[in-house]
């Protein structure tokens, strides 16, 4: 037995560590740890702040899922405080969404996860003559072209296209050489590049892929311009409680929104359209499909139990989350869990999740067992976010030294990670989770008048089981299946952009400009006390922020974010977490190389950084809200 | 034997002209900020430098900054990564991690002593002994400490490196704060905004690569060829202020017609950046253009200067004599008078108001 750790994860968001401890004769793990290194506290300092600001605070929990956290935080203050936004503050919100969705997944699968399937030594060997003949093939062969029901179509031709050529392949090549021949590797320096895993690839998809990997560095700037249009930057664009702070005017040239700022943001909706339909997808099938004929299913871990989503993209401007104006009001309807997924689509069970389940005090949970806090003796084991007692307790390193790890404790505290649960069980979170949630309840006709975008889901995972040749239920629950199904929620995500542009362009043509609703802005209409949540279904899957508002000022906030879900340490009664049990499901083929640990890890796209929770210094007990509101 | 090529050798490698790389030297004399007669300086340094090794930690931070340098549009993030430096050390775009990248950093910091670039995304967390922040098993003290030793040049980038950030917020519970007290008394290059724009953080790091030495700073170390003005003064809706026409509510006619935000809570009067000029995306944008007031992002404590609604010159505290509360008291005076249209009842307010504000 060999105990290997791999510390720091690189290409994520934040400070992560994992610790496993592999047969080297079976390659099988035996136990994994999974540890967020860092703790910064941006809950507690959201404390006695306007809820009016608290999207700007709590947006920097991450800059990776920028515009996450803002959208969820003013969905949760506007739900507290009973706003509902007009519908042009709901279309262009949800285009920021979705122009996040595309954008963070592209830059994840070509600059945070590529390099785990490809490499540039490889790309070395590659013929640029058959690389351009295999860019041919994988655009014959993989384009699934699945668009928006009576589109607008204001484009004359694709205008982003892969290049095809030779020429180009051997450009890239030379380029590659001469970093390679220089010993100054730069960002490719130190991998383990001789991981047999490089090998399962032919050389020119390696070529391929790092052509890809260069032109996305520089595309990715320009799919997000609808954040800067309408937010008026990129990362942390800007928001407001009630609706936007872009003002609309068809008759003003120096309007935040008019004719030319709109042009603007169908460019970049358009764009990342093709971005995923010419490059993403093909590129992914392409490397899935030898992985998928390599036998290469594993890693599924807690995919195959239980996964959890929130659903999203309201059609309108609605009134309330935990009045049920949200889940009434949904494009894609995957709030709920899917348990047992892994046994066959025939066995697994789905559990709706409502706005009841979301004020219940005992469905959604957070324990402390093995995060560094405790909880005092008078509370129950699991507390809901509203109830957040959070107390710090380090308890340092089983060996090494408090400043200095040598290996963590697994039998006791070892995270800065809360364990969160729904009705006392661990869930994945994820693309992979939202596609599993609309595949399972479809099957069981559970989805009755599916919309456009459900029915888009379900088409893809037909097309993507067709190419790989294996049933959803084989290829979906694992590391393969969760990279892909980030995919395809990207190619769904530039498909709602469009879809919500149009619906914008509609409205404004309709005579409605109104982007806000300042009925509530100032703190004398609100409620002495109130409460309220705020759901995003993110790109790394289910966020929930909670938000408690007493004389004008937030009096608690906590968010359980889509990596606590994910990266949480384990729990007594309740086993592991999806990153431990995806790294337990995973084989390692050599233990002082585990590529495939860190590719597993990756293939959920950790953000560190946003599963931050409170913490008191002083180890002082903090926000004890001891009655339900929803309940007095 | 490795040899470490010049911008000038990557270019004649990858078959490029003579004729293109002076004009790539053009746009970087002009991205630098530097006046056309530096251009021959520019011509020099990036033929014959060696291509700058750069190494890059994070502490406490959101990996904003990091996002921020990959959406440079000119020169574009791919160019500087694989042209124009060699990034060996970067926790979002290293190939690497775990033990070898730990080891492969000792060896650059060895190797490259007295020479490479330091950049740092994140706040330093002082709070006992540094536990809040950990990174490969060490503090991220330990490794700040370890890395500013044989650097060149620090830069810090971004509000947190620069200023503690948002975690230095009240009551910032790790104890966070800026990284110039922490790395053994070496001058920082800051690079506040949150995060900075993005042609700004790879003109700083392109300046310090070609010639080896730290742009012109302020006084407080900011290059002042970014940090020179106020937002307010190169505002494109200034004229608006300065007529007295504001937008009163995020959505009324002034917001519409893209008035002032100064009654919004416009912190644009008191925060040096260069978002009216420079702008986001290459002039496409920034906040105010989008109607969202300025939240001053580069300034060094504006977490704490909340909410931010209300408006200037309750806060900033500049430390010379160019004090907002005067200059800009007056200027808001005059803008008032001279907003004819604007009602008896409004003006007499705000006349209050900035009397209010002068006895502050």
């Amino acid at each position: 037995m060999q105990h290997v750790v791999v510390d720091p994860i690189t290409r994520i968001e934040g400070h992560l560590r994992v610790e496993i401890s592999v047969d080297e004769t079976s390659g099988t793990v035996t136990d994994a740890i999974s540890s967020g290194t860092a703790w910064r506290g941006l809950e507690l300092v959201l404390r006695d702040r306007d809820p009016r600001d608290a999207w700007a605070y709590i947006q920097r929990i991450c800059g990776v899922c920028t515009t996450a956290h803002a959208l969820a935080s003013v969905r949760a203050v506007e739900d507290a405080l009973g706003i509902s936004i007009p519908n042009n503050a709901n279309y262009i919100r949800n285009i920021m969404a979705a122009t996040l969705t595309v954008q963070d997944h592209i830059v994840h699968f070509y600059h945070l996860h590529a390099l785990d399937w490809v490499s540039p030594v490889e790309a070395l060997s590659a013929d640029p003559v058959k690389t351009a003949e295999l860019q041919t093939a994988i655009l014959n062969a993989y384009r699934l072209d699945l668009k928006v029901p009576e589109e607008v179509n204001t484009e004359a031709y694709p205008h982003d296209f892969p290049a095809a050529t030779p020429q180009y392949f051997a450009a890239i090549k030379s380029r590659v050489q001469a970093i390679v021949a220089s010993g100054q590797l730069g960002i490719f320096a130190a991998q383990w590049w001789d991981h047999p895993d490089y090998k399962l690839l032919p050389p020119e998809v390696h070529l391929l892929a790092v052509a890809h990997y260069l032109e996305m560095l520089d595309k990715q700037r320009e799919i997000v311009t609808p954040h800067v249009i309408f937010g008026g930057k990129n990362p942390h664009p800007h928001y407001a409680v009630g609706g936007m702070p872009c003002a609309i005017s068809m008759n003003d040239g120096n309007a935040p929104i008019n004719t030319a700022r709109l042009a603007i943001v169908d460019r970049a909706i358009n764009m990342a359209r093709d971005l995923v339909n010419n490059y993403y997808l093909p590129d992914l099938v392409a490397i899935g499909v030898i992985y998928a004929k390599a036998g290469r299913v594993d890693g599924g871990g807690l995919a195959k139990t239980r996964v959890l989503a929130f659903g999203d993209y309201p059609l309108t401007g609605y009134k309330g989350t935990s009045s049920g104006g949200y889940f009434d009001n949904l494009l894609i309807r995957s709030n709920g869990v899917v348990e047992d997924f892994g046994m066959g689509v025939a066995k697994a069970r789905f559990t709706e999740v409502t706005a009841e389940d979301l004020k219940a005090p005992e469905n959604f949970t957070e324990g402390v067992e093995h995060a560094w806090y405790e909880y005092p003796d008078n509370v129950p084991k699991d507390l809901h976010p509203w109830q957040g007692v959070t107390k710090d307790k380090y308890t340092g390193p089983k060996t090494g030294t408090p400043t200095m790890w040598e290996t963590l404790n697994e039998a006791g505290k070892y995270s800065w990670l809360k364990t969160p649960k729904w009705k006392g069980k661990l869930c994945e979170v994820g693309p992979l989770a939202h596609y599993i949630i609309i595949y399972t309840k479809a099957a069981k006709g559970l989805l009755p008048e599916p919309t456009w975008a459900e029915q888009m889901m379900l088409k893809q995972i037909e097309a993507v089981s067709g190419v790989l040749g294996v049933p959803a239920e084989v290829w979906m629950p694992t590391m393969l299946g969760r990279t892909a199904c980030r995919c395809l929620d990207a190619q769904l995500a530039a498909e709602v952009n469009k879809f919500f542009f149009d619906k914008l362009i509609a409205n404004i043509k309709a005579g409605d400009t109104t982007t806000m609703n300042e009925e509530k802005w100032y703190p004398e209409t609100w409620a002495t006390e109130c409460m309220g949540v705020g759901l995003y279904e993110a790109p790394r899957g289910g966020l929930s922020h909670w938000v408690c508002i007493k004389d004008g000022k937030i009096s608690n906030y906590q968010c359980i974010v889509p990596t606590t879900w994910n990266a949480c340490p384990r729990d007594d009664q309740a086993g592991h977490g999806a990153y431990e049990l995806a790294m337990m499901t995973t084989h390692v083929a050599v233990p002082d190389k585990p590529l495939e640990i860190a590719k597993v890890i990756r293939s959920f796209d950790p953000c560190m950084a946003c599963a931050t929770h409170i913490y008191n210094a002083k180890g002082e007990k903090l926000n004890i809200i001891s009655t339900d509101p929803y309940r007095r | 034997m490795e040899t470490r090529e010049s911008l000038w050798e990557a270019y004649l490698k990858r078959g490029f002209s003579r004729r293109s790389f002076l004009k790539g030297c053009v746009a970087l004399t002009s991205l630098m900020g530097l006046s056309t007669d530096m251009f021959s300086k520019v011509v020099e340094a990036a033929e014959t430098k060696p291509l700058p090794v750069v190494v890059w930690i994070h502490g406490h931070e959101c990996t904003g900054c990091d996002e921020s340098f990959i959406r440079s549009g000119a020169p574009l993030a791919s160019d500087v990564v694989l042209s124009s430096i060699a990034l060996e050390y970067d926790h979002l775009l290293s190939a690497a991690c775990g033990a070898p990248f730990e080891a492969h950093l000792d060896e650059v910091i060895n190797k490259y002593n007295g020479s490479y670039i330091l950049c740092v995304e994140g706040a330093i967390a002082t709070k006992d002994s540094g536990v809040y922040c950990m990174s490969g098993g060490h503090t991220f003290t330990h490794l700040l400490e370890k890395a500013a030793k044989g650097a060149a040049a620090i830069i810090a980038y971004g509000s947190c490196s620069a200023y503690g950030g948002i975690q230095a917020a009240k009551p910032n519970p790790t104890g966070s704060a800026g990284i110039e007290r922490f790395v053994g008394g070496k001058p920082v290059v800051k690079v506040p905004g949150c995060p900075p724009i993005p042609e700004v953080m790879t003109g700083v790091v392109m300046h310090v690569a070609l010639f080896g030495t730290l742009p012109p700073l302020d006084g407080d170390g900011r290059p002042k060829q970014f940090y020179g003005n106020r937002i307010h003064d190169t505002c494109y809706r200034r004229p608006f202020f300065d007529a007295g026409m504001f937008a009163e509510t995020f959505d009324d006619q002034g917001a519409k017609a893209g008035w002032c935000l100064y009654k919004l809570g416009c912190r644009g009067p008191e925060t040096y950046n260069s978002c009216g000029n420079l702008r986001w995306w290459q002039g496409m944008s920034y906040p105010i253009q989008s109607g969202a007031p300025c939240i001053g992002c580069s300034n060094s404590n504006f977490w704490d200067e909340d909410p931010f609604t209300n408006r200037l010159p309750k806060y900033g505290k500049l430390g010379d004599a160019d004090k907002i509360g005067t200059a800009l008291g007056v200027l808001t005076a005059a803008g008032v008078v001279g907003h004819a249209v604007a009602s008896i009842v409004q003006r007499n307010s705000r006349d209050n108001l900035i009397d209010e504000e002068h006895k502050e």
